[in-house]
């Protein structure tokens, strides 16, 4: 499905954000040994839906293409988060990444396409990403490669 | 993607706010209805004139101790309710779509422009500081104060239900004075809802106060004796003939804000990839019901190939324009308010074919995304072959129309901009600096955008407009609308 008005993508992001932060927590139940790091990208997942939706709200005025700004399509960044019961933690991770994967594309792309229209939504989506860049580390370690 | 939940339920009554009291006009009643769905959502009275009396009695009796009540616990009653409002921002924003139509990006938009009016006026300490000279004779001192004076009218209209009063009430209620709210009857929730926080917010009865109504809401408040002055956004004609010379004959101050039929000037050297969404929401957006709305596009030079690739993306954009209900997060265009204003609308394009315009894109027919009447429900329209002589560029049509234009220099596209009846917020998109303030230093407009589509100022900054736009002297907003809640009173000392 396209994504074109920013109300209809910000939703869609915290659609993202808590799928991933649910994720998270269950592989925290499945993976004591790194319970600490799972609930907190949980919790950086949370913090990351109220930054961009503050963003929105505080930019979006009647001066605003916010109705033009996007041009998404959802689909392509869509992500399951089902894994197999006997899953090691290198394979959990290996799916995080992936997910990962998906979630900074969206925020990449959503910069590229608002970059000139929405000022402090795309500069909130950069900064994300960035701070995702970190966590991709600590699950690259997990995967023991 | 899901319809988000209306937030108004039921048909409930919106009465008036007087006195602190929320009192059910004894006027007659009208429906409110939902230019969606065409159903009623609330139920209105048209106050009479006793009503409005209510109000000024009220508004006068609360005037003394609210004056005297130190600027510093005046702001601090908006801080309160800046704090609501941000708390119920969601809720707000959804009203407007409910009553009036609009996307709730474009809602959310309005909460947001209300909310920074409400922001500037907590600043009041500040903004309200006077000046002074020592010594400006040997011993003697002058110094300048500004004082409140009393009541006054705020009329808004039905394009910014919630957003416009704002431009003027804070600021009128920071200085000291009293205000009594007249919401277009079209749209009276978004103000009754204001009026709840306000009330929430704990200011004194009879500071705020909303009167609903039509006609004799205002003559009442523009024959009053005890309101001292009036804001008014609406239509030209009635600035003009109505509530300029009215306040006029009776003394009263005025800032009178009407209608509008902007120009937008695209040079070649445009950025294009960024300039079509500029043009949609500018054109298109709260379905072309806005006073800084794009009505005129004006091509500049005599390169075919450019206004032939640039008309083609234009209307490629606009044909794509999702229209339906603006609770659908999808939806990128609404309704217009009533199927009053649609057939108004029809008739422009009427107008506009018979004096020989011809349609690139006709949006009398829309498809509408969902399952609603068509009753106000228009799509974008594009007119090609538009000249200055025409109604279509003369007169505000004020729906999602686009009249493409030629000019074969920027000279001429300026001397466009400035034959227009109206002066409002007219723009230039360019990649040339040299373009851009020759633009700027020429045009005749009281809001400008270089490469922006709706020059929409910032609530620090006056909303101004000229000649055919706007009637007075200052203007809503910032600073200016401090200095016309205001007197400024002048005293010199000296001690023997």
């Amino acid at each position: 499905m396209k994504l074109q008005t920013a109300s209809e993508t910000i939703s869609f992001i915290k659609e993202l954000e808590e799928k991933a932060a649910t994720f998270y927590e269950e592989l925290a139940k499945r993976y004591p040994e790194k319970a600490g790091d799972f609930l907190s990208f949980a919790k950086e997942n949370r913090k990351y839906i109220k930054q961009v939706q503050m963003a929105y709200q505080s930019v979006i005025t009647d001066a605003i293409e916010g109705c033009y700004a996007f041009n998404l399509e959802s689909d392509e960044f869509s992500f399951d988060t089902n894994l197999p019961e006997n899953a090691t933690l290198a394979e959990a991770a290996q799916k995080a990444l992936q997910i990962e994967g998906k979630i900074i594309n969206c925020y990449s792309i959503g910069v590229e396409q608002s970059g000139a229209l929405l000022a402090d939504v795309p500069r909130n989506f950069k900064i994300v990403v960035k701070k995702r860049n970190n966590r991709l580390d600590r699950l690259k370690s997990f995967t023991g490669r | 993607m899901a319809v988000l939940e209306e937030p108004i339920k039921g048909v409930p009554m919106v009465k008036n706010y007087i006195g602190g009291e929320w009192v059910e006009s004894k006027g007659e009643i009208i429906d409110v209805v939902n230019p969606v769905t065409c159903e009623t959502i609330a139920k209105v009275g048209i106050s009479t004139k006793e009503e409005i009396d209510a109000a000024v009695k009220a508004a006068q009796e609360a005037y003394p101790d609210w004056r005297r009540t130190p600027p510093v616990t005046r702001a601090r009653y908006l801080f309160r309710l800046r704090e609501l409002l941000e708390e119920n921002f969601e809720e707000i924003s959804r009203i407007q779509t409910q009553e009036h139509g609009k996307t709730i990006d474009e809602s959310r938009g309005e909460t947001r422009r209300g909310i920074e009016n409400v922001e500037v006026a907590c600043g009041i300490p500040t903004l309200m500081m006077g000046d002074s000279s020592e010594d400006v004779a040997s011993g003697i001192d002058e110094y300048l104060i500004r004082q409140p004076l009393g009541v006054f009218g705020i009329i808004g209209p039905f394009n910014f239900p919630f957003m416009i009063p704002l431009w003027s009430a804070p600021y009128a209620v920071a200085a000291g004075n009293t205000v009594i709210i007249k919401p277009s009857s079209e749209v009276p929730n978004s103000q009754a809802k204001l009026a709840e926080l306000v009330e929430e917010a704990g200011f004194p009865p009879g500071v705020w106060n909303v009167v609903n109504g039509g006609r004799t809401v205002v003559n009442g408040m523009l024959d009053h004796p005890q309101i001292e002055g009036i804001t008014f956004v609406g239509s030209t004609p009635t600035m003009e003939n109505v509530i300029y010379p009215r306040c006029g004959a009776t003394g009263k101050r005025v800032i009178a804000q009407g209608g509008a039929s902007n120009c937008l000037v695209i040079m070649p050297d445009c950025n294009v990839k960024a300039t079509i969404p500029s043009l949609m929401t500018s054109f298109f957006g709260n379905a072309g019901q806005r006073c800084l709305a794009g009505q005129n596009l004006i091509i500049v030079g005599d390169d075919n190939k450019f206004y032939n690739s640039f008309v083609e993306q234009v209307t490629e954009a606009a044909k794509k324009i999702r229209v339906g209900n603006g609770l659908d997060e999808s939806i990128q265009m609404g309704p217009v308010r009533d199927a009053e204003k649609k057939q108004r609308i029809m008739n422009y394009i009427e107008i506009g074919l018979k004096e020989g315009a011809t349609l690139r894109l006709d949006g009398r027919k829309p498809k509408i995304e969902g399952d609603y009447p068509d009753t106000c429900f228009l799509g974008p329209t594009i007119f090609e072959n538009v000249t200055p002589d025409m109604t279509i560029f003369k007169e505000e049509i004020f729906g999602p129309t686009m009249g493409i234009m030629r000019a074969k220099d920027l000279d001429e596209a300026i001397q466009m901009c400035n034959d227009n009846p109206f002066h409002n917020g007219h723009a230039i998109f360019t990649s040339n600096g040299k373009y851009a303030r020759k633009f700027q230093y020429e045009v005749i407009s009281g809001n400008v955008g270089i490469n922006i589509g709706i020059v929409a100022p910032m609530a620090f900054y006056p909303f101004s407009g000229m000649k055919g736009s706007f009637m007075g002297v200052l203007h809503t907003q910032g600073k200016e609308a401090i200095r016309f809640f205001t007197e400024s009173k002048v005293c010199i000392q000296r001690w023997f």
